[in-house]
């Protein structure tokens, strides 16, 4: 008896196995392979020897970090509050049955599956400054154009547009999908006790989608502390360092400049940045999985 | 959703609203579909409709699709065949793992706790194992390979393909399951026939939702590949260094590359709000 469950439950961890032995050999192994890296010097991306933490001195010195995160906290603070109150905005505005709306949430989902790189470039040709349409139809209106790609602020501006542009549906879907599960009686309830709509949306609508919400701002932070597609696209993490993410750094320190070390060491820097977000992710994550 | 009445001038505004919005979303592709079809001397001139403000022509395309197939073709069959890969991997292993995680306790380490690691994949930065993973790929001589993107990306769609169908085997009715094991069938045998076909359409989304990643993905193709195995997402980059500000080419690479994911995501709808919060949002 005590064989047969034995030989039951390996077969079962049959079924988990594979998903586990890639997770570790893609995932686990590279990721100890960069605490590694980051903890040696290299030269003509070969490892050399040990030398502690000299790559994350380095970097916290180097003031092109310092700017590469200040870059990265801004894009993710303004790009996760703009898409979710947009979003938010969207699905409380388009919750009722409007003639159109199933149209609109099916071109919704077309920005979300689109490439981000591909998005870049788009919004390239739009931002253009010399004979773009935006400018172009500033120009016409008779004001100036804006030095979209030049101007380091405006350059952030028009990264974070398009990521809003991008991510915003993704809001919206997962908020209207949300509000239409709130059911219908508490609504008329509050309508036959004439509570005014404010009230109806912070003491009923709210908690009722609090959930999703947070699972909207969790999960966009978690993706936005990633970006690097659209800001090289757009703009190659210029002008100057002004797009330049931490990803982007990553990837100039290790395969441009060839220094193995500090690059891994800004990557660890971000996975430590971002394992204090997740965990408060986790925290409050996890219990919709119970 | 809740219906009272509203007022005319309300659902006025509403479709205002709605148009605004609808502008928005669709003038980035509208914007690249107009410019793909417009002679050069068009391009920087702010022209919105064809035939009434400029000539539509049909010349960039044939340019792109006749004179450049080696470029654009060879992207567009590389992503396809890397994202059908990874997908159908990524369906495999997630299958199993879903099943196992809806259907099965395990008892050394607890089945959410299985779950919350394989889904922790999804919040761990890609630039976290981008120089590893190069390294290895050179070790193995996989730099420049289809191979190394079709590894790489069911790595990162695992977490989609796993929570969207541990709560499709999740949500199925156990009697059906529990008479097939009666029967005789093994686990396996009792996935395979009973369990699976009910789930086709978490499949089918799943599958979609790993091809359109796949086929989106640029960080890892763009350090892993250079020549041979380029994918469309870094074909689109190279574009700007050898064409310059042509922008009437470049948008229609762009729209090449968009087409695809976007054209199979409108079919899952139903899917879309779980699959991309990974389950934790019943759309």
């Amino acid at each position: 008896m005590a064989n047969r469950t034995s030989d039951k439950d390996r077969s079962r961890i049959l079924f988990i196995a594979p998903a586990i032995i890639w997770l570790l050999t893609f995932t686990l192994f590279p990721l100890l392979y960069s605490l590694y890296l980051s903890l040696h010097g290299s030269r003509f991306l070969r490892v050399t020897h040990f030398v502690g933490l000299e790559n994350y001195r380095m970097v916290l010195t180097d003031y092109r970090f310092w700017q590469a995160f200040r870059v990265t906290l801004i894009f993710v603070v303004s790009n996760v509050a703009a898409t979710t109150i947009l979003g938010l905005l969207l699905a409380l505005l388009f919750n009722h049955p409007i003639k159109g709306i199933r149209l609109f949430r099916t071109l919704s989902t077309i920005p979300l599956f689109a490439a981000p790189v591909a998005i870049g470039y788009i919004c390239m040709i739009i931002f253009y400054e010399e004979g773009g349409p935006i400018n172009n139809l500033l120009i016409t209106l008779g004001m100036n154009g804006i030095n979209w790609i030049s101007d380091p602020f405006w350059a952030k501006v028009a990264v974070c547009l398009a990521d809003v542009w991008q991510w915003t549906p993704f809001a919206f879907l997962v908020l209207l999908a949300a509000l239409q599960s709130v059911p219908d009686e508490l609504y008329e309830a509050a309508a036959l006790d004439t509570v005014s709509s404010w009230q109806t949306f912070i003491h009923i609508t709210l908690p009722m989608i609090r959930h999703a919400l947070v699972t909207v701002v969790l999960l966009r932070t978690v993706e936005a502390f990633k970006i690097f597609d659209i800001p090289f696209s757009l703009t190659n993490g210029g002008p100057g360092l002004a797009t330049r993410t931490l990803t982007f750094n990553v990837y100039t320190t290790g395969l441009r400049d060839q220094n193995l070390g500090e690059a891994t060491a800004i990557a660890f820097l971000l996975v430590i940045v971002m394992l204090s977000v997740t965990f408060v992710f986790f925290r409050i994550y996890r219990s919709q999985y119970e | 959703m809740y219906r009272p009445q509203m007022p005319l001038w309300k659902r006025v505004l509403m479709s205002i609203a709605m148009v605004i919005s609808t502008v928005w979303l669709i003038f980035p592709f509208y914007w690249a579909v107009i410019t793909s079809l417009k002679k050069p001397a068009d391009v920087f001139k702010l022209s919105f409709i064809p035939f009434l403000q400029f000539q539509p022509t049909l010349e960039n395309w044939r340019t792109e699709l006749t004179l450049r197939t080696k470029e654009v073709v060879g992207g567009l069959s590389t992503s396809f065949i890397v994202a059908v890969s990874a997908a159908a991997i990524a369906l495999v292993i997630g299958t199993l793992a879903g099943y196992g995680l809806a259907r099965f306790r395990y008892r050394r380490w607890k089945n959410k706790d299985i779950a919350m690691w394989i889904l922790s994949q999804r919040f761990l930065p890609p630039a976290a194992t981008v120089i590893p993973f190069f390294l290895m790929m050179r070790k193995l001589g996989l730099i420049d390979s289809r191979l190394a993107l079709i590894l790489v990306n069911v790595t990162f769609t695992i977490p989609f393909t796993v929570m969207i169908l541990r709560d499709a085997f999740g949500e199925l009715p156990l009697e059906l399951e529990e008479s097939a094991l009666v029967d005789g069938c093994t686990p396996f045998q009792t996935l395979i026939w009973i369990a699976l076909p009910l789930v086709a359409p978490a499949l089918v989304s799943a599958a979609i939702i790993s091809f359109a990643f796949t086929w989106n993905e640029f960080l890892f193709a763009f350090i892993l590949t250079y020549s041979k195995a380029t994918p469309m997402t870094v074909v689109i980059a190279g574009t700007q260094d050898t064409q310059g500000v042509q922008f009437w080419y470049v948008s229609t690479r762009m729209l090449m590359a968009v087409i695809p994911p976007t054209v199979l995501a409108m079919a899952i709808q139903r899917y879309i709000v779980r699959g991309l919060t990974l389950g934790a949002v019943k759309g």
